[in-house]
């Protein structure tokens, strides 16, 4: 079941598109990484689907509200650099956001210590804001995105700021937070979003360019290479390899022959069988995978 | 001097007002983390810029945000 | 609710950055200053020395109602600069700094979070504002003589409501630029050409927000409530509920991430 659909989303900044149409839907339960170099157009689209910006064009539709209706109280939302009043105590915050959010006072407060022991700043709820750390923020940015048990949980770059102890917290505690809702998170760094998303949405120039659950990608982008390098006149090689059945493509990269294959055991039988029949001066055969970090590469390059 | 001293009961509660004003400004100015601007200059436009000195200190020398 | 939380979390706020302490203090000063130096003004010349032998110096008259409108004439200009001051970052500081991301993704609407605020910073200057007028009245009383209880009322209820436009007009530029010294050069600079402009018109436009002071004297000298005074009192309540509506109207049409 999808959670949000999207359709069409545009937003234009003095009639320079930054998101250029953009169609997907959430599945309910699943973790989502919003992927994409800086300037892709990633947090353009949060603030879009948290209200914070108007959509230039599209829809925006949530599962069960309806038309009109305020779609802020189904969305938790972590912006990059998320910014308190310094002179609140972080429980204070908490209890303030959570009311906010159509909390009573005293759901507000079991909440907001419940949240406070699951983001790991229990023992700071008594201390002003202005006194934590970054980490320690960024956290607490988690937990009151998370007062009022939202559908959908929004992280701008949840992890790009911290280091690298941070980093291992808040991405322990997104694990934990699946289980609970649907998350969608924005993410330059490629394993991040390996790590913990289910599904990815690889954002670049405004537009979604590859979209779907990380096996289905990485099944999509895995075609089976090998490398091969010979003594003497490589081209020649290159000839006889092309007329082999269960080769698809070929081509030369610094000196070796590169082999794209259709199926990986019948190739090598192939190949072998051929370069132990005339007696090849091979130097190197190896088998090499395209992975996500080569779509990705591919992606950011163009 | 016998005026001076009658007038004593009537102005002295607006001298007591300033010097309140005065110190609840030099107790906000010592706990603050930061100002804007050297705290040792703050001080010294608290105490001698009469009471305009602590209304310019809360309205421009501490941090709000 | 929400309107509660977040009118109870201004208040929280005030009294941590001790605005809770210092108005009314401020304001003390700002009532009494005039009426007690206007009174001691021939010992304060004596004691400066310069006058002629045997000149005898005697309190210049002033009868009460122009005495505690002293206190008005240094509102209107102290009083408003220290409103305009306490009000500038209410909205424009939580924008500026980014807690409004936080804040405004929450199911709160903008009329709530607008309203809460103007009535927060309202009561902060209706009780300073109740303190140091009390307190001039006190003195007025004492150093010149009697204003009656209904004068005295009359007078308070009739400024307050110039006080509520300044918050408002504070509070419409909160929602147009978001830094606090913008909101209170605009602020100012509205209200002095307001000013400018009633001086020179004052006489075509009695119903005018800037005139209500000067209808005040009016009243106490004549101890009737001038008709041109209701008027401007009726035109400036309509125009505070203009501005908080046209800041609500801006505040939902601006891209909060901007």
């Amino acid at each position: 079941m999808a959670v949000i659909e999207v359709q069409n989303l545009i937003k234009a900044f003095k009639g320079d598109q930054v998101v250029k149409g953009l169609n997907f839907t959430l599945e309910k339960g699943k973790c989502v990484a919003l992927l994409g170099p800086n300037g892709a157009g990633k947090t353009t689209t949060l603030r879009m689907l948290s209200g914070l910006l108007k959509p230039t064009d599209g829809s925006i539709h949530f599962e069960g509200a309806t038309k009109g209706e305020d779609i802020r109280q189904y969305i938790g939302y972590l912006p990059q650099y998320p910014i308190f009043h310094p002179w609140m105590t972080g429980k204070e915050f908490l209890v303030y956001v959570g009311q906010l959010a159509h909390l009573s006072k005293k759901d507000a407060i079991e909440k907001a210590d419940q949240l406070l022991e699951k983001v790991a700043i229990f023992e700071a709820r008594n201390q002003r804001i202005g006194k934590y750390s970054g980490g320690m923020k960024q956290r607490l940015g988690i937990a009151q995105a998370m007062i009022h048990s939202p559908q959908l949980l929004m992280l701008d770059e949840p992890v790009s700021s911290l280091d690298p102890l941070g980093r291992r917290e808040v991405l322990t505690l997104m694990e934990e937070l699946k289980q609970q809702t649907t998350i969608l998170f924005s993410t330059h760094i490629l394993g991040d979003a390996e790590e913990i998303s289910d599904d990815l949405l690889v954002m670049h120039h405004g537009e979604i360019v590859e979209a779907g659950s990380i096996e289905s990608l990485r099944h999509k982008h895995q075609t089976a290479k090998f490398e091969l390098a010979f003594q003497g006149d490589t081209t020649t090689y290159q000839e006889r390899l092309k007329q082999l059945e269960c080769i698809q493509e070929t081509f030369l990269e610094k000196g070796e022959i590169h082999v794209i294959v259709e199926d990986i055991e019948t190739a090598r039988r192939e190949i072998l069988k051929e370069a132990i029949a005339t007696d090849w001066p091979l130097v190197k055969f190896e088998l090499s995978r395209t992975t996500l970090e080569d779509l990705f590469m591919k992606v950011v390059k163009n | 001097m016998g005026e001076i001293l009658n007038s004593l009961p009537i102005v002295a509660p607006l001298i007591l007002v300033q010097f309140l004003l005065m110190i609840i400004a030099l107790i906000s100015l010592i706990k603050a983390e930061q100002t804007n601007g050297p705290k040792a200059m703050w001080a010294v436009i608290v105490i001698f810029i009469g009471f305009i000195g602590p209304i310019l200190f809360f309205i421009i020398g501490r941090r709000q945000y | 609710m929400q309107w509660i939380t977040i009118f109870k979390k201004e208040i929280l706020e005030d009294w941590r950055n001790y605005k809770w302490i210092w108005v009314p203090l401020v304001f003390i000063v700002i009532c009494i200053m005039d009426p007690i130096s206007t009174y001691y003004l021939p010992q304060i010349l004596e004691s400066v020395g310069g006058m002629p032998e045997g000149t005898v110096l005697e309190p210049p008259e002033v009868v009460p109602s122009q005495a505690i409108m002293m206190s008005l004439t240094e509102l209107s200009m102290l009083g408003v600069l220290v409103i305009v001051a306490i009000s500038m970052s209410v909205i424009a500081g939580e924008r500026k700094s980014g807690v409004a991301e936080l804040i405004l993704v929450k199911p709160v609407s903008y009329f709530t979070y607008i309203s809460a605020k103007w009535a927060e910073k309202l009561l902060l200057v209706f009780t300073s504002y109740l303190i140091g007028m009390l307190a001039s009245w006190y003195y007025v009383d004492l150093l010149f003589g009697q204003i009656t209880a209904g004068q005295f009322f009359s007078l308070f209820f009739f400024y307050l409501i110039w006080l509520i436009f300044v918050i408002s007009l504070t509070i419409f530029y909160n929602t147009i630029v978001k830094v606090p010294g913008l909101v209170l050069t605009l602020t100012v600079v509205t209200i002095m050409a307001m000013s400018a402009i009633n001086q020179i018109f004052s006489y075509r436009m009695p119903w005018f927000p800037n005139s209500i002071s000067g209808h005040i004297t009016k009243m106490l000298m004549e101890n009737s409530v001038p008709n041109a005074l209701w008027g401007a009192v009726s035109i400036t309540i309509i125009l505070s509920v203009g501005l908080l509506i046209a800041s609500n109207f801006i505040l939902k049409t601006k891209e909060m991430a901007d």
